[in-house]
């Protein structure tokens, strides 16, 4: 959830005033006066403006905080800055002096956003940009920090596919601007930046089936609690400077450092709790399955037999399991421990920490997630300031430790309450006589991935004059990941084991970049008038390469694995990849008055993705702020607004993700040895997808800024679409890389609300409240139809779209469901499918409380979604396997509303084939959760003092406690998926601090 | 502000100058250029080997459920089918609509092999580096391929476009070429690649064809055009020729490099440790893999007069709760995943047809004993008695119904021989028997493919769709 930060408004006019009320002063002996303005933690505080009182003279701090003014020794300076209380202090003939300014008190929040190549203060920014700081997402026993972004941020889109730990959850800004959305071709990622690295925010690629093909997070290495903030950028204003790799958002991730002067500081956190699946399906019980089944036979006139029936004929009528509980109830265990040790001088400060999760499955069989992480950060500058350093490194080691099946919880949904029995007597698995799949025996096939990933970065700025720097920084990421997957002969039932062989898949992929960015920063004020400038340039190269390796034939199950113990070893995969990418980028930031803001940001791109002629293009974007309540007639006649900024902006910026090299005109190696063959048709004249942004937005705040608002409206056009010109197979292939002039268009609005509700010493209460109503629409698409994307998307329609039958209730004679046959042809096909229905979200936010009362604090977040979904799909009732409760009702209340119960094709065409690809299967998939709840408790009395304790807390936190939908599903965040829900935790622990 | 000036300047002369280069990109280890594949001999062998391995991936020549053999299959009166996949039922049924994917498939399929050879071709052709001996064989041997696949195309949908080039803009708004210049185009191909092959099979891989496949293609050519005196001297030419190839026994015919196979394909195309042809996986029947078809009641009636050696060896039974089903069991394996040698490759062409083209020809030109001699080779290997002891004096158009019987009996479940003879026997009515079926005489082109017409509006449809 984004923070609306309050602001000190009186600020501004007060320094009119003593811009205004200055006399002229006299020249007297001056001389250079210098020092430094820093905060109470130390942090130097750039931009304070520092006036000579009764003259017009006056400086301003540079980034550093540092100041130079001529002087007399009688002068009298008054150091101020918005959100902070002003301080003037006496000359007295000094030539330095170091300011510290505390806090003003009614605008603590007053809050410098991270907006990647530079530093924003929230009242001044142009841009649409969303925070979230540590505190808020320390305590969530996730394993990636996008995942702790669910229902925080307007705009940010977060969807966890599957509760499987480790698993890469899906994150939109402001929704799906690229038509293209495979896992290899996916244009629809955000750019993801780490303390100023870039790294490849495409999950890797897992052939453990249990992640549902989402892949593994690259960010899952990373330690929540090292994590100090996430800054999500959103509009042209804020993503043009990062040109072709801004059009689908920027997560800028800064970890933590140490604080100036802080000393030395040990700190840990340790929790353990557990988690769980919270919500299953409510299914038949075996004599209501039977019941159906036997109804089944019936209406079909059918004699159940013992290959029609095993479930009535040869299994126990007797037995019933739950299967879901079977397969997927088990309480996982989960804990967490993080340290780390930070020290700080005047001079040099670093942070170093280490940090270790481990968390259970909700599955049978001993199957884990295991995360180590080491975080290092080092700042240090030279005594006279001009020199600084900024390096940090996170390295992380990921192991998933699973099974490989895609099966495993759908098959927990389908199997018949009275199948078997998963074991025999003597402990082995029980095939009963290959009636059915015991569904432990995928639990062998091992899946194995672990990922390490050094993300590291160094900065290094120079001061050249107060107003002018260098800065440049080196950034360096090294990924490997490597997987084993083993299927044993055990994982076939026994009657297939001459069949079939021991035999595992290994893979290694490896992603290594480097990046150089050489930049200058100049401010400058002259007046009224402030210029901040920067001029840059990147340099970036990514290396990926993959590889992937079947062996067969292992004789022994404990061989697998061991490549030269297989009878058979074949390469399925060797790829070597290079990406380069260069770009020149500028900002000029202009404000007059602190009043009026103009920002102009650019870049231009090349990248080595397309061909030589169209490797360069320009990106830019303009945006303005006004903050209004900074003129006169606001502060005369409207003084309960004590805040307000009207800004927007327009840009583009574009998109370059797209797969290497497929300009080139170029044959490759088929599958069969030996041979060369042309794989694609070859266009040298495509370019990149541009993202055209526009926003508009006004922010507010009331009563002395314990009320702000926030309310924002985007469009985004996303066009020159790379998803293949459609061509006749005449060509040879049926498609060619091109731009194609098909238009994406997300537009909403976005709210965010935030007040102090309570504001004193022993009790403080805040709220706030973030939502946003998306909509999306497939602006053009020419020639759609003779796309692979025919089936996919409309014009006119939403991108998130089902095109489905017309359904028609159940017909009369047969007892089954029935769809309209719109052409009258007697066959069902898209012809047919006339009926579009938007899955997208109509609206979702999140609302966040944290409230302390002395020592207790409490926090929750409710996540709320309104949403179209799909109906959880299931068999037909009356076939084998067991189905939703609800199909007990068949024959009672409302039968037109029920399916007969029927095991004949026929019943199963219209239930699964028409009925479930007709509106029938669309129902409000809506929901609201309590993501998160947390209660700590801080122990402070002379004891802990005593003992060198300067923080003592004790917390509980539990997530997803709580689901409030109507949604007959396992999870209404995915609806249709039967793939594991978000799991439910209850933590608690403990953080120390020396 | 001059320090900053002067600094800017440097940095923008330092930047533009090194971006423009940085981000050249040397080609990866997969792929090689166009110019380098005909740079040099070997590799542009390479291209050459790239379409063999690959007809035996793409949809049209692979075998599998979307090639010739598959849906020319079960268009005509051999198969039924065991699934409900609606693309294939509109074929079993003569039905197919333009929207048909498995349709689209095939026609792609074949495009595509025809994308490959014109590009190699146009290698040959752009390129100064290649050694004239290799030049000759790889251009015959793309010629043959892609005669080959016009051949197909051209039987199956009638007018198509003949594609010679590999300019996707060109092509992209080509028109359909009348039959008869088709045929002339793919006959000049033949008598090229005639020219230019080799007698013999390289290393014995009867994967990579020899002047011998061109004459047989050319006898099967001139077969379908009924230029019946052509037709004979072809195939007359090819059976002459006894060192290469020979009847074998019906165990031996599909083996991989058997004697009497003129061309096959090897399913080294896979790439991996399988080994088996894709004919094996769809035709053995196995409820639990969901084979799609099993033989016809009409087609398994024609053995029961006199079920011979090949009802033995060639069709295989399957008995569940009493009732039995039969499918071809030309090819014996249905799945090997074991990586060992390959024992069965696709058949293509083979000696049999020979016979049997010339047994036909000659029938046609009322060649009789010659024609009896021709079938009887067939159906001696059968074990069946011969036209000459039974029937010596056998009438032409009696004859000629024996050779369509012997044909079907004898080709089935290769290459869709039975669909294109009902056609040419003038035959096909019968197909209204089939169970569900809609033939009409119009139905003998499949439809051109929807989409085809839909991004090509020069192209046009079949009658009847």
């Amino acid at each position: 959830m984004k923070y609306f930060y309050t602001h000190q408004c009186g600020f501004g006019l007060i320094l009119l005033l003593i811009f205004f009320s200055t006399t002229t002063a006299k020249a007297q002996n001056t001389y250079k006066l210098s020092g430094q303005v820093t905060d109470t933690t130390g942090q130097a505080i750039p931009g304070v403006h520092i006036q000579r009182i009764n003259t017009t003279n006056g400086a301003t701090t540079d980034f550093d905080g540092n100041y130079n003014i001529e002087v007399t020794g009688n002068d009298r300076l008054s150091f101020t800055y918005l959100g902070y209380q002003a301080q003037t202090i006496a000359v007295n003939n000094r030539k330095l002096i170091n300011v510290q300014l505390s806090p003003s008190t009614e605008a603590l929040d007053e809050v410098v956003i991270n907006a990647g190549y530079y530093r924003v203060k929230d009242r001044e920014r142009t841009g649409s940009i969303e925070k979230v700081t540590s505190e808020d997402i320390e305590l969530q026993p996730v394993t990636n920090p996008i995942e702790a972004l669910q229902g925080r941020m307007a705009g940010v889109e977060v969807v966890q596919s599957t509760g499987v730990p480790g698993a890469a959850p899906t994150i939109r800004i402001r929704g799906q601007s690229s038509l293209r959305t495979n896992f290899d071709d996916n244009g629809n990622l955000p750019l993801y930046i780490i303390d100023g690295m870039p790294i490849n925010s495409s999950p890797i690629d897992s052939q453990i089936q249990l992640f549902e093909g989402a892949g593994v997070d690259p960010l899952n290495t990373l330690d929540l609690t090292n994590i100090e903030s996430i800054e999500v950028l959103k509009d042209a204003d804020a993503t043009a400077i990062y040109g072709s790799r801004g059009a689908n958002g920027v997560v800028l991730i800064t970890t933590k450092s140490g604080q100036k002067n802080q000393g030395i500081k040990v700190s840990t956190k340790l929790y353990t709790g557990m988690s769980r699946v919270d919500n299953f399906l409510n299914l038949l019980n075996t004599q209501q399955y039977l019941k159906i089944r036997k109804q089944a036979f019936e209406n079909d006139g059918v004699e159940p037999n013992a290959y029609n029936a095993f479930d009535l004929v040869l299994w126990d009528e007797n037995r019933y399991t739950d299967w879901q509980k079977e397969l997927f109830g088990k309480t996982a265990e989960l804990r967490s421990a993080s340290f780390n040790i930070s020290n700080a001088n005047e001079t040099t400060s670093y942070i170093i920490g280490a940090s270790y999760q481990k968390q259970g499955t909700v599955f049978p069989g001993d199957f884990s997630y295991e995360k180590k992480t080491f975080n290092l950060n080092l700042n240090h500058q030279s005594k006279d300031k001009k020199f600084k350093l900024n390096l940090s490194a996170n390295y992380g080691l990921d192991d998933n430790d699973l099974f490989n099946s895609s099966t495993f919880v759908s098959t927990a949904l389908s199997l018949a309450p009275n199948a078997p029995r998963l074991y025999n007597d003597d402990g082995s698995l029980n095939w009963e006589d290959s009636t059915w799949s015991n569904p432990l025996a995928t639990l062998q096939n091992e899946g194995k991935l672990s990922t390490n990933n050094l993300i590291s970065n160094l900065g290094l700025t120079y001061r050249l004059t107060p107003s002018l720097s260098l800065k440049s920084s080196f950034g360096y990421t090294h990924l490997t990941s490597e997987e084993n997957i083993q299927t044993p002969i055990e994982s076939y039932d026994p009657d297939m084991w001459d069949r079939v062989t021991n035999r595992s898949q290994y893979s290694d992929i490896r992603r290594n970049s480097w990046i150089v960015e050489p930049q200058i920063h100049y401010r400058k004020t002259w007046g009224q008038h402030h210029f901040n400038t920067i001029v840059g340039a990147t340099f970036q190269e990514n290396k990926n390469t993959s590889l992937t390796i079947s062996g067969r034939g292992y004789i022994d199950r404990n061989l697998i694995g061991n490549l030269e113990a297989a009878d058979q070893v074949s390469i399925i995969k060797d790829r070597d990849l290079t990406y380069k990418y260069s770009a020149i980028f500028a900002r000029l930031a202009y404000d007059w008055k602190e009043k009026y803001y103009l920002n102009l940001t650019g870049r231009r791109d090349g990248s080595s993705r397309f061909g030589p002629d169209k490797r360069f293009a320009n990106f830019g974007a303009i945006g303005a702020a006004w903050i209004f309540t900074e003129e006169n007639f606001f502060d005369k006649h409207l003084n309960w607004l004590s805040f307000g900024k009207i800004r927007g902006s327009y840009g583009t910026t574009g998109n370059d993700q797209i797969g290497d090299y497929r300009y080139l005109d170029a044959y490759e190696a088929t599958p069969g040895p030996d041979g060369l063959y042309p794989t694609q048709l070859t266009n040298n004249d495509f370019s990149w997808e541009t993202n055209k942004k526009l926003e508009a937005a006004l922010e507010l705040s009331f009563l002395n800024n314990r009320i702000h608002t926030e309310i924002a409206w985007y469009r985004n056009r996303s066009s020159n679409q790379l998803v293949g010109y459609p061509l006749p197979a005449i060509t040879g292939f049926s498609k060619v890389e091109a731009n194609l002039p098909a238009t994406v268009e997300n537009k909403g609005w976005e709210l965010g609300l935030s007040a102090k509700v309570f504001q004193k010493q022993s009790f403080q209460w805040n709220t706030s409240l973030n939502m946003t109503i998306p909509s999306s629409k497939l602006v053009a698409f020419p020639d759609i139809e003779e796309t692979a994307y025919a089936n996919t998307y409309r014009v006119g329609e939403a991108l998130s779209l089902d095109i489905l039958y017309e359904f028609e209730g159940v017909d009369p004679d047969t007892g089954y469901y029935t769809v309209k046959d719109v052409n009258e042809d007697g066959s069902y096909d898209y012809d047919d499918r006339l009926i579009t229905k938007n899955l997208g979200r109509k609206f979702f936010g999140g609302v966040y409380n944290k409230l302390n009362y002395k020592n207790f604090s409490l926090s929750f977040l409710f996540e709320f979604v309104k949403q179209n979904g799909r109906k959880t799909s299931s068999l037909p009732p009356g076939r084998l396997g067991n189905n939703l409760k609800s199909v007990t009702e068949y024959g009672s209340s409302s039968p037109e509303d029920l399916q007969a119960p029927s095991q004949s094709i026929n019943a199963f065409l219209a239930f699964n084939r028409y009925a479930y690809n007709s509106d029938f299967s669309i129902t409000d998939a809506s929901f609201i959760r309590l993501k998160t709840l947390s209660l700590g408790y801080e122990i402070s009395n002379d004891f802990t003092k005593n003992i060198g304790l300067s923080q003592f807390k004790l917390f509980v936190h539990a997530q997803n406690l709580l689901t409030i939908t109507d949604y007959e599903g396992l999870d209404p965040q995915s609806p249709g998926s039967k793939a594991l829900p978000s799991l439910q935790s209850l933590t608690g622990g403990l953080q120390l601090t020396f | 502000m001059n320090t900053f000036k002067y600094t800017f300047l440097l940095f923008i002369l330092a930047i533009s100058s090194s971006c423009e280069d940085f981000v050249e990109v040397d080609l990866p280890d997969h792929k090689v250029t166009r110019e380098t594949v005909f740079n040099n001999d070997k590799i542009a062998r390479s291209a050459m080997t790239g379409i063999y391995n690959q007809l035996f991936n793409t949809s049209f020549a692979n075998g599998g459920n979307h090639s010739v053999t598959f849906l020319a299959g079960i268009s005509s009166d051999n198969f039924k089918l065991t699934t409900n996949n609606e693309d294939m039922r509109e074929f079993n049924q003569n039905n197919i609509t333009a929207l048909n994917n498995y349709n689209l498939e095939l026609w792609a399929g074949a495009y595509n092999v025809i994308y490959m050879t014109n590009s190699l071709l146009e290698g040959l052709e752009n390129s100064e580096s290649i050694s004239d001996e290799n030049r000759k064989s790889l251009e015959g041997e793309a010629k043959f391929v892609r005669a080959f696949t016009y051949f197909y195309l051209t039987n199956l949908y009638n007018e198509v476009p003949l594609i010679l080039g590999t300019d996707y803009r060109i092509n992209a708004t080509a028109s359909q070429n009348k039959q008869a210049d088709i045929i002339e185009k793919i006959i000049d191909d033949l008598l090229d690649a005639l020219d230019l092959l080799d007698e013999n099979y390289l290393e014995n891989n009867r994967a990579r064809p020899n002047k011998a496949a061109a004459n047989a293609l050319l006898a099967k050519v001139y077969l379908y055009v009924e230029d019946w005196e052509k037709a004979e001297n072809y195939s007359d030419k090819l059976i002459s020729q006894a060192s290469l190839y020979e009847l074998l026994g019906h165990e031996e015919v599909f083996l991989a490099n058997s004697r009497e196979a003129i061309w096959q394909i090897s399913p080294i195309g896979w790439g991996s440790t399988l080994t088996h042809t894709r004919e094996g996986s769809i035709f053995i029947y196995d409820p639990t893999m969901n084979t799609p078809v099993i033989l016809s009641k009409d087609f398994m009636e024609i053995w029961e007069t006199s079920p011979d050696l090949r009802y033995d060896k060639w069709i295989g039974e399957y008995t569940q709760e009493g009732v039995s089903s039969y499918y071809s069991y030309k090819y014996k394996i249905a799945f090997d995943f074991s990586g060992g040698e390959i024992e069965e490759y696709s058949m293509v062409m083979r000696l049999a047809e020979q016979y049997l083209i010339r047994a036909e020809a000659r029938a046609q030109q009322n060649k009789l004993q010659g024609a009896i001699a021709d079938l009887d080779m067939i159906k001696q290997r059968a074990g069946l008695p011969l036209l000459s002891v039974t029937q010596p004096s056998i009438s032409q158009q009696a004859l000629l119904k024996e050779i369509l019987l012997e044909r079907r009996k004898e080709l089935f479940a290769e290459w869709g021989h039975r669909w294109f003879d009902l056609q040419r026997f003038d035959q096909a009515s019968i197909l209204n028997d089939k169970p569900n079926t809609v033939w009409q005489p119009e139905h003998r082109w499949f439809p051109i493919p929807e989409n085809e017409i839909l991004k090509n509006p020069k192209l046009n449809q079949n009658d009847a769709y």
